[in-house]
């Protein structure tokens, strides 16, 4: 709270280095974190507060209030006081337990222990104590525990190595590197002590991937931006240690700063029963009213008759005064239209329905021996009402594991599967995967079922070899053996381990290389290439390429890209291949593969040199470098000539495309968010079917300015609501003619449309203007997918749409990057089984795979919703039925409040039994079973009221007394309710059985004790009803009463049904079950994309490669010179410090491993 | 924001944590699983409708022989004055205590002016029916024999011997000594009949009568049972009755009125004529129910067999529990 009214004042922050005092003076938040809610001092009133803005319980409170006054009261005021304190004091407890857990991990994380510069040594300090301006070590494999700048590290050139998977989701690696004046520091203490920079930066914010500001040191200024801070929740990888400087601790690093806040979430349900409570409320008012008015009337003209053979003269209350005290009592009594046992009930049925999510075997995930767990008990019901379900993309769609699965040579293409027919068949496991064991290098996790690829390669087709080693060559990739003689790749992107690999098992294995050469062995030789240049992967490019003088001195350029650019970049010789190979392409992009075109050029060695020359005039070139550069990249870059494609698959979960498909055919609309590239995301949203080709049109949104964001918005709206409307119109009309439209709109627009939109954009997009654009288009699009999202944006479009849709939302992710997105829907599901817990520990519901959101909507959240549904419908009604009674008495007893619920609230408990029942439940839905409740009343009121009205009793006795009418009228309740209950169960199991004979034989047992002698002799105050119920029940006629009042109340309700079932819904149903078998049969085609591919060509290029790594292997920064250069052409600083490469080796046999190395053991 | 490396301990509420992963494994049971063995309740068509033509059948019987039974009791209803009486009122339903000491129910007539528990105290049993009626039988014309009539078993039993009990003393006006009697009463409670010391009290049986609260405005409660004997053993024999009623109730003063009434029973007591009527009109209105159900059904049996073929909906939507 605080922090957050110091960070608005905040515009800049000062921080001095080792300089406790002077940072004191701003008053910056130390290193320690609260993500729990209350304290021991605060938990009861705020606890307490936030119970009692639940309608229901604030209801409560006041009709306690209401029955402490013993003019008003007529019903003691224990009955409501103790089940209203059971129910806060079990919410209390579950809050309490879940803060408890939440204090636990705070508690843990700030006592975790970094080591801090102080006093010139290094002194172990727990993360809360560590302050801004303290300069801290972190070591291999640690988390980084505050907001860093770095200073200096154990790598060449103040490089480290950082995983950022639990910001953004991204497992590539990721270098940071200090300025080269700190970086001299190095891990010299008493330097390192004496370091006063004073740092001005920006004030704390969510910013992932900016960071701005000033060093000022030794009398100079050194700009600082992204490239030189280390967050926290980032992990060192591949660094033995580095130094840091703290900028932001605690609460202001951008990693808590994305995190949303906890909020208490509350099923739609809930909010439905706080509007209906008051309604209710409002309905007990006018009963009330007409109750008290109706005692002011008689107290006027009849009761002052009374009064004086009653004594009333002197206790003399006016009629009015009588009214208002009516009023209130009847409030009282009436209430038990929503009794507190409703909440309870409902609390017991969620819990119930959350130990059935528990139990489900078939969310069990025996991978990981993980069992799918209802972590909040509450929101169970909410699960059968989702419309919008966010998905994070890596690790919760994707395993975020490639694999090298096809690829075009020259032509041909491999990795297809046929049978002996020759057709296309899936893999199954009776397909033989190619077997590489005659090589000793091969990578044992890498399969490839197509042994013609094997064949080829044997036959010594050219094309082939010269395919794989281009694959061999053109990377980022770095090697290394391990202790076990074993070939490790450490590779910067997945995609290029893939490749790397897959050449590997076909005989060029990538060994090792220099900042100069490249060693492969290709099946079985040693060669090495001398790397002349290297031609960098950047997002513009969307290629990378390097030139290799091979031993025979030939140059060659090999490159590797997206297709629509390496196409272009092709010598005209190539026009036949190239139709060919696009094919291939458009036919891996259908199967959502990400691919990759591969080209080479011989280029002659005059050329070379002279492209090369002026590529070093250009480096040493001030003003227009890189644009140079680039000139020069495309210049050398073409007259390509085509090898072929491949095709990496980015490893889906298990089942996640029949997920999809089932959940988009319940009518839920999946938005995937993710932190990843556009190009990687709209990959995967092909790969699931969530984008097709069918679509009419795809929205890519990637302005950068807000006015490049409007303009593309407006455009794919036009697009959207065709050409005419737009031009028509000005765009002043437009807007208004679309506000009125937009339903109809809704309805119009046919075909599917998907939006993508990145990260920058939304941004701007997300401005209040845009926003309400945003939202329309996006919701009329049957996909979208926002990629390059930060945590906290993620939330805003969950909150987006959540609060301008009314629309009950989902999130599923598994990392801590989802974590804010999971706060703020509706329902948030983590993916257990994980390494990361933040998004479990989160989230309302977990479980270990993508695939069981299925079930758990579809299944465990339809039921619950039926059962909830079913359960207030019934409640209501009997409620209804059940108080309305007291109504009616009203009007033949001088409308005073009465002492029968008394006797009746005893009978009560059993008449309603949670669990079983199963309907919808909305605002009509509640006034059918509201006037269904007051038939029922009726009924139940006036056959009793017809029947004793001036009767006797078999043996002449009185039977029409208060109470053997109430214990008529309460039997005949209880009686229908049950036959009413009997008829809701759709399937009647032996726990249905035993609850609905069990409540009525429970009524009786009751009925009898509470009648009973003995319960009288102990308690004759208490219960006064002595021998009532054996008296009334011998009577053949009230039997007879019961039986009429079952038969009236029950039949017109089958009667009903029975019409119902034959005339009108059935139509609707038919309708409505066509519609859906349509609709089931469209996507099980469609699943097949490869079969049915369209003449719209697209590419499947995505690729996660970060540029600059290019830069760091020819300038040999990340490399330790094992063996020297073997060419002095270019002079290259080497540095003889750890090499990342054996951090890298010593790590993967840590038991710890972390995502990024399971992956390049699999690959 | 807990950081990834935390091993936090998860929340294992519903799992036995052990080494061995399987047991994480849920129990295959059929309740665990929801897999009860169910029946599902079907209305099919015919059994609705014959169930309904029993129903009809029954209730058109019931009601035949309900009224036919209230038709053969016989009534003679003496308007006397006025009886129509709210007894149901606030003020009157607090129950009365045998215990003199609990007046918490009893305000406004717990204590009387003079500050002397009232016993029994309350507004009903002040408001007690304290007429006295003798039915003569004029066997000749000049010779009235004075129908004998049983004060007894016009009560409960549970209340006469359970709810209601005398203060354990062998005096009974020692026992309510300390006490006054309710206003509106001639006489204290011990002393409420003359003739039998043992009807004295609480366990006074019209007391015990008039303190069974009615449910309704307009009452009728039992005053005594004819004792069969002498001329009587078949019951009250033809010929002239007169009634002396000593007035000690008085009724103009809230425009109520009173009536005697002399009746017989039936089977089912002394039922009205509403609930045969009732149970007639639920039977034809069942019926008529159940003939235009069958038409409607019939006339649109064969729109539903020509859509027969479309599938159920989807397997996994149907309810096991």
């Amino acid at each position: 709270m605080f922090c957050s009214e110091k960070k608005s004042l905040e515009v800049e922050r000062i921080v001095k280095a080792n300089d406790r005092e002077y940072n004191e003076k701003f008053q910056y938040a130390d290193n320690r974190i609260h993500t729990s809610k209350y304290s021991i001092l605060t938990f009861l009133p705020i606890n307490l507060f936030e119970q009692f803005q639940k309608v229901a319980n604030a209801y409560f409170l006041f009709l306690l209030l209401l029955q402490l006054i013993p003019e008003i009261s007529s019903l003691t005021w224990f009955t409501t006081i103790v089940p209203l304190v059971l129910v806060i004091t079990m919410t209390a407890v579950k809050d309490a337990t879940d803060d408890y857990f939440r204090h636990k991990s705070d508690n843990q994380v700030n006592n975790r222990l970094s080591e801090v510069l102080l006093d010139s040594k290094l002194q172990n300090e727990k993360w809360m104590n560590v302050k801004v301006g303290d300069i801290i070590k972190l070591e291999n494999n640690q988390f980084v525990a505050a907001d860093l700048l770095l200073l200096s590290s154990s790598e060449p050139h103040g490089l480290c190595y950082i995983e950022t998977a639990e910001l953004d989701g991204e497992t590539n690696l990721k270098v940071r590197h200090a300025l080269s004046v700190t970086s001299e520091l190095g891990a010299d203490f008493s330097r390192l002590a004496k370091f006063d920079g004073i740092v001005v930066c920006e004030a704390p914010n969510n910013k992932l991937d900016k960071f701005t500001g000033v060093l000022s040191w030794k009398d100079s200024k050194h700009s600082l931006n992204n490239e030189n801070i280390i967050l926290r929740g980032c992990i060192l990888r591949n660094t033995s240690w580095c130094f840091g400087m703290v900028i932001f601790a605690g609460p202001d690093t951008k990693l808590m700063q994305n995190s949303g806040k906890t909020k208490f979430k509350r099923t739609s349900i809930d909010r439905l029963m706080n509007t209906l409570v008051l309604w209710i409320f409002g309905f007990l008012v006018c009963l009330g009213i007409i109750l008290a008015i109706g005692n002011s009337i008689w107290e006027n003209q009849v009761g002052d008759q009374f009064r004086t053979f009653l004594f009333w003269n002197e206790g003399k209350k006016n009629s009015l005064f009588s009214g208002f005290l009516t009023f209130w009592s009847y409030i009282i009594i009436l209430n038990t239209v929503v009794p507190i046992s409703l909440y309870v009930s409902m609390e017991v049925i969620r819990l119930g329905h959350s130990y059935f999510i528990n139990w489900d075997r078939k969310m069990y995930y025996s991978g990981k021996s993980t069992p799918a767990e209802a972590r909040t008990t509450t929101l169970n019901e909410e699960l059968g009402q989702i419309e919008y379900v966010f998905s994070d993309k890596t690790g919760t769609l994707t395993q975020n594991i490639m694999t090298f699965k096809k690829c075009s040579i020259n032509g041909k293409i491999y990795g297809e599967v046929r049978d002996d027919m020759g057709q296309k068949t899936d893999i199954t496991k009776k397909n033989e995967p190619v077997d590489f064991s005659v090589n000793p290098q091969a990578d044992r996790t890498f399969q490839f079922f197509d042994h013609r690829l094997m064949e080829s390669v044997k036959l010594g087709d050219s094309k082939v070899y010269e395919f794989l080693r281009l694959l061999a060559l053109c990377h980022t990739v770095m090697s290394e053996e391990n202790s076990a003689g074993q070939l490790i790749y450490q590779v910067q992107s997945p995609d290029e381990g893939a490749l790397v690999t897959a050449a590997r098992n076909f005989g060029f294995i990538f060994k090792s290389r220099t900042p100069e050469t490249i060693t492969v062995e290709e099946l079985g030789t040693l060669v090495t290439y001398q790397l002349l240049a290297f031609l960098d992967f950047n997002n513009i490019r969307k290629r990378m390429s390097v030139i290799v003088r091979n031993p025979e001195g030939q140059i060659k350029l090999y490159s590797k890209g997206a297709d629509t650019i390496l196409f272009e970049k092709l010598h005209p010789s190539n026009e036949d291949l190239l139709t060919l190979t696009t094919d291939h392409l458009s036919e891996f992009a259908g199967e959502g593969l990400r691919t990759l075109a591969i080209a080479y050029r011989d280029l002659d060695d005059k050329y070379f040199k002279e492209w090369h020359q002026m590529l070093e005039d250009a480096n040493a070139l001030m003003d227009e470098r890189d644009e140079r550069i680039a000139g020069l990249y495309e210049e050398i870059e073409r007259d390509l000539m085509l090898l072929g494609a491949t095709a990496v698959e980015d490893k889906l979960q298990e089942g996640v495309i029949e997920t999809i498909t089932s959940l988009s055919l319940a009518n839920i609309k999946i938005w995937v968010l993710t932190g990843d590239k556009q190009e990687t995301a709209i990959n995967i949203g092909y790969a699931c079917n969530m984008l097709t080709d069918d679509m009419n049109d795809v929205f890519i949104i990637a302005g950068n300015t807000a006015v490049e964001v409007r303009e593309e918005l407006r455009k794919a709206k036009e697009n959207l609501f065709g050409q005419n409307r737009s031009s028509s119109n000005g765009h002043v009309v437009f807007e208004k003619q679309q506000l009125e439209l937009d339903s109809v709109v809704e309805e119009t627009i046919t075909g599917d449309y998907a939006l993508v939109i990145n990260g920058h954009s939304l941004a701007h997009a997300l401005e209040s203007d845009v926003k309400n654009d945003l939202l329309e288009l996006a919701c009329m699009c049957k996909t979208v997918v926002c990629c390059r999202v930060t945590p906290l944006q993620k939330a805003q479009v969950v909150e987006l749409v959540k609060n301008c849709r009314n629309a009950v939302t989902l999130a599923i992710g598994d990392g801590a990057n989802d974590v804010s997105m999971i706060k703020s829907a509706h329902i948030g599901v983590g993916i257990s089984g994980q390494e990361g817990l933040q998004a479990v520990l989160a989230s309302d519901y977990s479980f270990a795979q993508f695939r069981y959101l299925q079930r758990l909507l579809l299944v465990h959240g339809r039921w619950s919703y039926f059962r909830m549904c079913k359960f207030l419908c019934y409640f209501f009604y009997k409620n209804f039925a059940f108080t309305l009674v007291h109504f009616w008495f009203g009007f033949f007893c001088g409308f005073s409040a009465q002492d029968v619920s008394d006797q009746s609230s005893m009978d009560y408990p059993q008449l309603y039994e949670p669990g079983q029942l199963n309907l919808l439940f909305n605002k009509r839905k509640f006034f059918i079973c509201m006037a269904h409740g007051i038939y029922t009343s009726l009924a139940l009121f006036f056959i009793p009221y017809g029947a004793f009205h001036n009767v006797a009793g078999e043996d002449g006795q009185h039977i029409a007394d208060y109470q053997s009418f109430a214990v008529t009228m309460a039997t005949s309740l209880v009686i229908v309710v049950s036959v009413q209950i009997a008829l809701d169960t759709s399937y009647w199991t032996v726990i249905n059985h035993v609850f609905i004979w069990g409540s009525v034989a429970t009524y009786f047992s009751i009925l009898f004790t509470m009648h009973s002698n003995g319960i009288f002799g102990m308690f004759p105050n208490q219960f006064p009803f002595v021998g009532n119920a054996r008296h009334s029940l011998t009577q053949k006629c009230i039997w007879l009463v019961i039986l009429l009042t079952t038969v009236a109340s029950v039949v017109p309700v089958v009667v009903l049904r029975f019409l119902k079932m034959d005339l009108c819904p059935t139509l609707s149903d038919r309708i409505r079950q066509r519609q859906k078998a349509q609709k089931k049969a469209r996507p099980l085609r469609s699943r097949r994309p490869q079969t049915r591919r369209s003449s719209s060509r697209r590419s499947g290029y995505a690729f996660a490669h970060q540029e600059g790594y290019g830069e760091l292997i020819t300038s040999g920064k990340n490399m330790r010179a094992k063996n020297p250069p073997l060419t002095s052409g270019l002079e290259k600083t080497l540095y003889n410090s750890t090499s990342w490469i054996e951090n890298f080796c010593k790590k993967t046999t840590d038991t710890v491993s972390s995502f990024s190395q399971d992956k390049t053991v699999k690959l | 924001m807990p950081q990834k490396y935390i091993s936090v301990t998860r929340r294992t509420k519903m799992k036995r944590t052990s080494e061995d992963g399987q047991s994480k494994l849920p129990d295959n049971t059929a309740l665990k699983q929801q897999q009860l063995p169910a029946y599902r309740l079907q209305l099919s068509a015919t059994g609705v409708l014959s169930c309904f033509f029993a129903t009809g059948v029954f209730c058109l019987g019931m009601g035949i022989i309900l009224i036919l039974s209230a038709k053969s009791i016989k009534e003679i209803e003496v308007l006397l004055s006025l009886l129509t009486f709210r007894e149901f009122t606030k003020a009157f339903l607090f129950t009365v205590s045998s215990c003199i000491q609990d007046v918490g129910n009893c305000a406004p007539f717990s204590k009387s002016h003079d500050g002397t528990p009232i016993a029994p105290c309350g507004a009903i049993a002040n408001s007690i029916f304290n007429d006295t009626i003798i039915l003569s039988y004029k066997l000749n014309s000049s010779i009235p024999i004075k129908v004998p009539m049983l004060r007894s078993g016009i009560t409960w039993w549970t209340d006469k011997y359970v709810k209601f009990q005398n203060p354990s003393s062998i005096n009974l006006s020692s026992a309510f000594a300390g006490t006054t009697k309710p206003p509106c009463w001639a006489k204290p409670v011990y002393e409420l009949d003359g003739e039998d010391p043992g009807n004295n009290g609480f366990l006074n049986d019209d007391f015990i009568v008039w303190m069974r609260t009615a449910a309704f405005p307009t009452f009728k409660k039992l005053y005594r049972r004819l004792n069969r004997i002498q001329y009587f053993i078949e019951g009250l024999p033809a010929g002239n009755y007169s009634f002396n009623i000593t007035y000690n109730f008085p009724v103009t003063r809230f425009k109520g009125e009173k009536s005697v009434v002399l009746s017989t029973l039936t089977w089912s007591g002394g039922s009205s004529l509403f609930l045969g009527l009732v149970y007639t009109v639920t039977g034809a209105v069942t019926w008529l129910a159940s003939f235009s159900m069958m038409a409607v059904h019939l006339t649109l049996k064969d729109r539903k067999v020509s859509n027969a073929e479309i599938p159920e909906s989807l397997p996994f939507l149907t309810f096991h529990l």
